[in-house]
Parts: structure tokens; C-alpha cells; sequence
């Protein structure tokens, strides 16, 4: 959500026609209209985040719920819009609330973890040696041990909490994503200007931060976008198996287990309203993610489709033959 | 290539070796080792247990180097060691529930591929059109659904409605296969569904990628027949990168469904691996963990022998 005034970077390879001067809002707009539906969906989940003790018709007093159990298990009404759940907490209030446990999470997470992935990928690629083969073993292992359940141990390591869960989903992931990272900076390292400001004394952490970071932003930018969605996907099935945040703090993959399973014959409908929740964040943060992929991403630069497809077109009108071609303008 | 694959199974053993170290040092950081949780439920109930007794029996006392060496020692002669409160072995635990992990695993990788592959190839083939922009968008839609969520629905709103309820109850495939594929095929299917959705947009951008190269345009031109083309000429180019995510949903799904497990009660290795962790019983987390990685590897191994299969122009170093 940062990047919407930064101008977008320009493609590396290819003859670049006008180096991107259009704000990266513009251009999404333009190109991506349901990636910049993706960022607005976003945009609003953070402001209810950010905003969810002035919206929320029953803030939190004293970073606690307020519940009133003579109200338990009530449907929707005037004074509780969407009813209240099995401890007469106000069910939209809980919602506004689980937004910020999910925006918090999701933000650190993907932060955290594509730090750490730019951190072990560019100096595994740049320092080398013995140090990369290392490394890389260190990677495979952590590939090969299932993900859910490495998220298991190190929540039973840490103890439930909003902390403990973003190191727990990071640094795993990190370590993995660090391989994608890792060949990105490959292929960067060996350019000449890399090289060559070795000559002029450069170490390897002058070469690692100052040139092939920058180079491979793109790659970062589009790998941290594309994985947000599925953070805040793993962040709720953690706190729908009890592995997630502390009871008292909303979160709605805990609401769908505790609230709405617990009560599925009373009230169906506590478990639908996190789900729907959840749902509309990541599709949110899938369109935005894949729509910065296809506008940041140099191979698939371009649009599809381009190659000499309008030219076909008119060759295959002219010999009369059917050929399928459309404007690769209006591609999501 | 039979050097190749000498190389890659050597490297294997320093791999295994740490996913051993890994799990082990995991287990003992985790606060309150087995014989304290035990301790826990049983003061519960007003019971006492000897914990020094207790640690000594189960070989708790050692230092964890030694246990550790003790644990590696036995895994090379193929015991995974015994469960500390069951009388069960971890070897018999694998054979067990392996299969059943297995089964969920393989029936909806074939659901995957199944739904993501024809949808794929149709929305590269009609690029832009409204039933590409239909498909694409539902299946992020899939992809946004929290799988959980939609299995718990499932549990619930038939049951209201219609008064119809998923099957929870484990039979054996040899025992009762239809029943048996009666319990597994909806929980298969949903976890299908998330990961079709992710593989069926990779094929559509992958064959896409390839639609632009020149032998197509090609194909085009000699007036090869669209299907011919879309499945001789774009797909098998598109395959190395399609190969490249089954392998990685494979992975995925044998150590991923510990959430279906648990909401449709089937008895597999996740859930057994999680209800190990919660008592702390080391040797079934370890063992089970270090076989599904050593599967994992086999898996990724097999893949990149694929691409030479597949593909001869690959070279693999």
C-alpha cells in the first residue's frame, strides 16, 4: 500500500520505450482495473483497522471486548447490527476489531518475512562459496519439513500472541521465499557494473545493498504483494486450529471455530460473516498482488498475446482465414 | 543423467540430516517437555507422577546431544522409536495412517489437476474473453476462500437445510471402499479447490508465455487446427513450469491438510502429528516428520528428473 506514490520502476531488460514517468496509481488504474479494485478493498480494511475504535459501535475498554452475557447468542437488531456472538460481544464490533488483528498480522508478516528472505537470498548469491552451499542446505531442510506444521511447533515453542505469531509465519517462510531471491540476485551479481565496482573497492555488502538489492526490487516488490493474501490465509487457519492469537483478542479465524462452530445450530451465521471477512481481504490482496506482478514483473512484460498478433490479424483477414485475436489492452 | 541423480541423492543426506536437527532442537525448546505436560493432566484429577521416575524411563534424562544420537542412531536401523504414552510404535503409527494422508493427498492433487488443467488451457486459448475473465475471477474467489471456513459451512448448512451431513467416520479402503470414498471425496475436493485456482491461473500465464514464441505463430500460419496447437504446441512447452507446481502442491498436500483432517475427523498423519505435539510426544512428531520430508525430497527429485523427460533441452547440472 506504500508503493501507490512511488513511481514504478522501470523494466530492466528490453529497450525501455519512456521510462515510466505515470504514478504506479495511474498506471494500475489504467491497465489493471481490478487490481486497483484489489487496492481499494485493501485501502478500506486498513482504514477500519486503523479507525476500528471510532467505528466500532462497541469499542474495546481497556484493550477488552465488552460482552454482556445476558445478551449472548442474539440475531441482528438495532443496537446489535450483525447480533452478538455466545458471549454478548456485538458480532460487527468483534469483525472491526479482527480486521486490525489481520491488517497488524498481515503487514508484519509480509514485511518480516520478505526482509528475511532479501537478507539470506542476496548474500547466500553474493558471498558464495561455502557459505551459499551452507545456506542453501539450511533452505532445503526447512523446504522439506511441512509448513503447517513447522507453524505448529514454533506456536507451541512461543506461546499464543500477535508477536509470536508474525516471528512464527515469518521466518519460515522467509527462509523459503529466500530461494526465489536467491536467483534473482544471481543473475544480477555477475553484470558488469557489479563486477566491476569491486575494482573500485567495493566489499561485498557495499555490492549486496548497494547494487543487486536495488536491482531486484521489482522482484521484492511483487513477491511481497503476491504474498500478503496468503499470510492473511495462513495467520486464520492458525487461529482456527488454536494456534493463533491469545482468546481475548478478536480475530476471525478464531471467530469461525470458537463462535460459529461452537454455536453452528444456534447461529450459522457467526461463522459465516468472518469467513466472508477473510474472503474479501484476500481476494482483495490476490488482485492487487497479481496486478503489481504483471506490471512489475520484466518477463512477463509486455502483455500477452503482442507478438505480432495485430499484424497476423490483418495477414489472416487478407487470406480470408478465421483467426482469433483480441486487444491485450484489457487484460486483469 | 545417472550421475546426476548419484549427486542429487548425496545431497539428500546432509538435507535429511538437518531436518533431523531441525525437528529435534524444535521439540526440546518447546516450554514444558512431555513428562510436565503429563504431570499437568494428571494433577488435574489429584494424581502425582515421579517426573525424575518418569524422565528416566523415558530416556528424558539424558542430555538432549546424547538423546539425540541415541534417536539418529536408532533411525539408521530403521526403528523411529516408541511413542511415549501409547503403546504403539512410530513405525506402526506410519503404517497406519500414512496411507490415509496419503489417499486425501493423491485424491485431491487428481481434483487439482483435473479442474486446473482443461480450465487453464480453455482461458489461454480464449484469452480475454468474457468466460476467461469469468473463470479467472472465480477462481480467485477460490483462492480468497479460507478452506476452512467453506469445509465448516458444509458442516453446517446442509445439516440445517436439507437434514444431510458429511460422513466423519474412518473406514478403511479395503474394507468398505465406497464408503470410504464417500468420507473422502468432499474433503478432497475443497482442499482441491484453493490450489486449482493458484495452478489454474500458473497454466494460464505459463502456456500464454509460450503462445508468443515464434513455432506458434508458426503452427498458426501452416493452419494447424487451434486444438492441435493448444495441446501439441502451447501446453507440452507449458509443462516444465506446471510440472514445477504439482511437485510443489504435492508437498503441499501430504503435509498440508492437517486442517481437513481436523474438521472432517480423519485419521491422518497431521492430525496424529498434532495431537502428538500438544502431549509432547517426541518421537511420533520426529519420525512422522522425517518421513513426509524425506517424501517431500523424493518428490522434488522425481520432478526435476521429469524436466529432463519432458523436456531434452534441459540441461540439469
Amino acid at each position: 500500500m506504500k508503493k501507490k506514490n512511488g513511481p514504478a520502476p522501470a523494466p530492466k531488460p528490453g529497450p525501455a520505450k519512456n521510462p515510466d514517468k505515470v504514478p504506479f496509481i495511474v498506471e494500475l488504474a489504467k491497465k489493471k482495473p481490478l487490481g486497483l479494485l484489489g487496492l481499494i478493498i485493501l485501502i478500506g480494511f486498513l482504514l477500519v483497522a486503523i479507525f476500528a475504535d471510532q467505528l466500532a459501535p462497541y469499542p474495546m475498554l481497556n484493550g477488552v471486548m465488552q460482552s454482556s452475557i445476558i445478551d449472548k447468542l442474539q440475531g441482528p437488531s438495532a443496537a446489535h447490527l450483525l447480533g452478538t456472538d455466545n458471549l454478548g460481544r456485538d458480532v460487527l464490533s468483534y469483525l472491526i476489531y479482527g480486521a486490525r488483528t489481520s491488517a497488524v498480522l498481515g503487514i508484519c508478516c509480509t514485511l518480516l518475512s520478505v526482509t528475511i528472505s532479501v537478507l539470506i537470498g542476496t548474500l547466500s548469491a553474493t558471498i558464495g562459496g561455502w557459505f551459499d552451499l551452507i545456506v542453501q542446505r539450511i533452505v532445503d531442510a526447512v523446504q522439506c519439513i511441512p509448513a503447517t506444521l513447522i507453524l505448529l511447533i514454533l506456536m507451541s515453542m512461543l506461546g499464543n500472541g500477535i508477536p509470536q505469531m508474525i516471528f512464527a509465519m515469518s521466518v519460515p517462510g522467509g527462509i523459503t521465499g529466500s530461494r526465489m531471491m536467491r536467483s534473482a540476485a544471481i543473475s544480477v551479481k555477475d553484470s558488469g557494473y557489479v563486477k566491476n565496482s569491486g575494482l573500485l573497492g567495493a566489499g561485498t555488502m557495499w555490492k549486496t545493498f548497494k547494487h543487486v538489492v536495488p536491482n531486484i526490487l521489482p522482484i521484492i516488490i511483487t513477491n511481497a504483494a503476491s504474498s500478503l493474501g496468503g499470510v492473511i490465509l495462513q495467520e486464520s487457519s492458525l487461529n482456527f486450529l488454536g494456534f493463533g492469537v491469545d482468546p481475548g483478542t478478536p480475530s476471525w479465524g478464531y471467530m469461525i471455530t470458537n463462535q460459529g462452530k461452537a454455536n453452528m445450530y444456534l447461529m450459522p451465521s457467526l461463522a459465516v460473516y468472518p469467513g466472508v471477512c477473510i474472503a474479501l481481504m484476500v481476494f482483495g490482496a490476490t488482485m492487487f498482488g497479481d496486478a503489481v506482478r504483471d506490471l512489475l514483473d520484466p518477463r512477463l512484460k509486455g502483455g500477452v498475446g503482442t507478438y505480432n498478433g495485430k499484424k497476423l490479424k490483418k495477414i489472416a483477414q487478407k487470406m480470408s482465414i478465421k483467426y482469433h485475436y483480441t486487444e491485450p489492452e484489457t487484460q486483469a | 543423467m545417472g550421475k546426476y541423480i548419484v549427486k542429487r541423492i548425496l545431497l539428500l543426506i546432509p538435507t535429511i540430516l538437518l531436518v533431523c536437527v531441525i525437528v529435534f532442537a524444535l521439540m526440546r525448546l518447546i516450554p514444558m517437555d512431555a513428562v510436565a505436560v503429563l504431570q499437568n493432566k494428571l494433577s488435574a484429577s489429584g494424581n502425582y507422577v515421579d517426573e525424575d521416575y518418569v524422565r528416566a524411563l523415558l530416556g528424558l534424562d539424558k542430555p538432549a546431544i546424547q538423546q539425540f544420537f541415541i534417536w539418529i542412531a536408532d533411525v539408521l536401523r530403521g526403528d523411529l522409536g516408541d511413542s511415549f504414552f501409547d503403546h504403539t510404535t512410530v513405525n506402526q503409527i506410519l503404517a497406519s495412517k500414512l496411507p490415509v494422508t496419503l489417499e486425501l493427498g493423491i485424491l485431491s492433487l487428481i481434483f487439482t489437476n483435473l479442474i486446473s488443467i482443461p480450465l487453464g488451457l480453455f482461458c489461454a486459448a480464449h484469452q480475454d474473453s468474457i468466460s476467461d475473465y469469468t473463470i479467472r475471477v472465480i477462481s480467485t474467489i477460490l483462492i480468497a476462500m479460507p478452506v476452512f471456513w467453506i469445509a465448516t459451512l458444509v458442516l453446517i448448512y446442509p445439516n440445517l437445510w436439507w437434514g444431510w451431513a458429511p460422513t466423519v467416520t474412518y473406514t478403511p479402503i479395503w474394507e468398505a471402499p465406497i464408503e470410504n470414498l464417500k468420507m473422502f471425496i468432499l474433503p478432497a475436493l475443497l482442499s482441491a479447490m484453493g490450489q486449482a485456482g493458484i495452478q489454474m491461473r500458473t497454466i494460464r500465464t505459463m502456456t500464454l508465455e509460450v503462445m508468443r514464441q515464434d513455432y506458434i505463430r508458426t503452427a498458426w500460419a501452416k493452419g494447424v487446427p487451434e486444438r492441435r496447437v493448444m495441446t501439441h504446441y502451447a501446453f507440452r512447452n507449458a509443462l516444465i513450469p506446471i510440472i514445477t507446481m504439482i511437485g510443489g502442491s504435492v508437498s503441499m498436500m501430504i503435509g498440508g491438510n492437517v486442517v481437513m483432517e481436523n474438521i472432517f475427523n480423519i485419521p491422518g498423519l497431521g492430525s496424529a502429528m498434532v495431537s502428538a505435539l500438544n502431549s509432547r510426544d517426541y518421537p511420533i512428531v520426529q519420525g512422522c516428520v522425517l518421513v513426509l520430508a524425506l517424501f517431500v525430497m523424493v518428490i522434488n527429485l522425481i520432478v526435476d528428473i521429469a524436466y529432463k523427460w519432458i523436456d531434452p533441452r534441459v540441461q540439469l547440472d
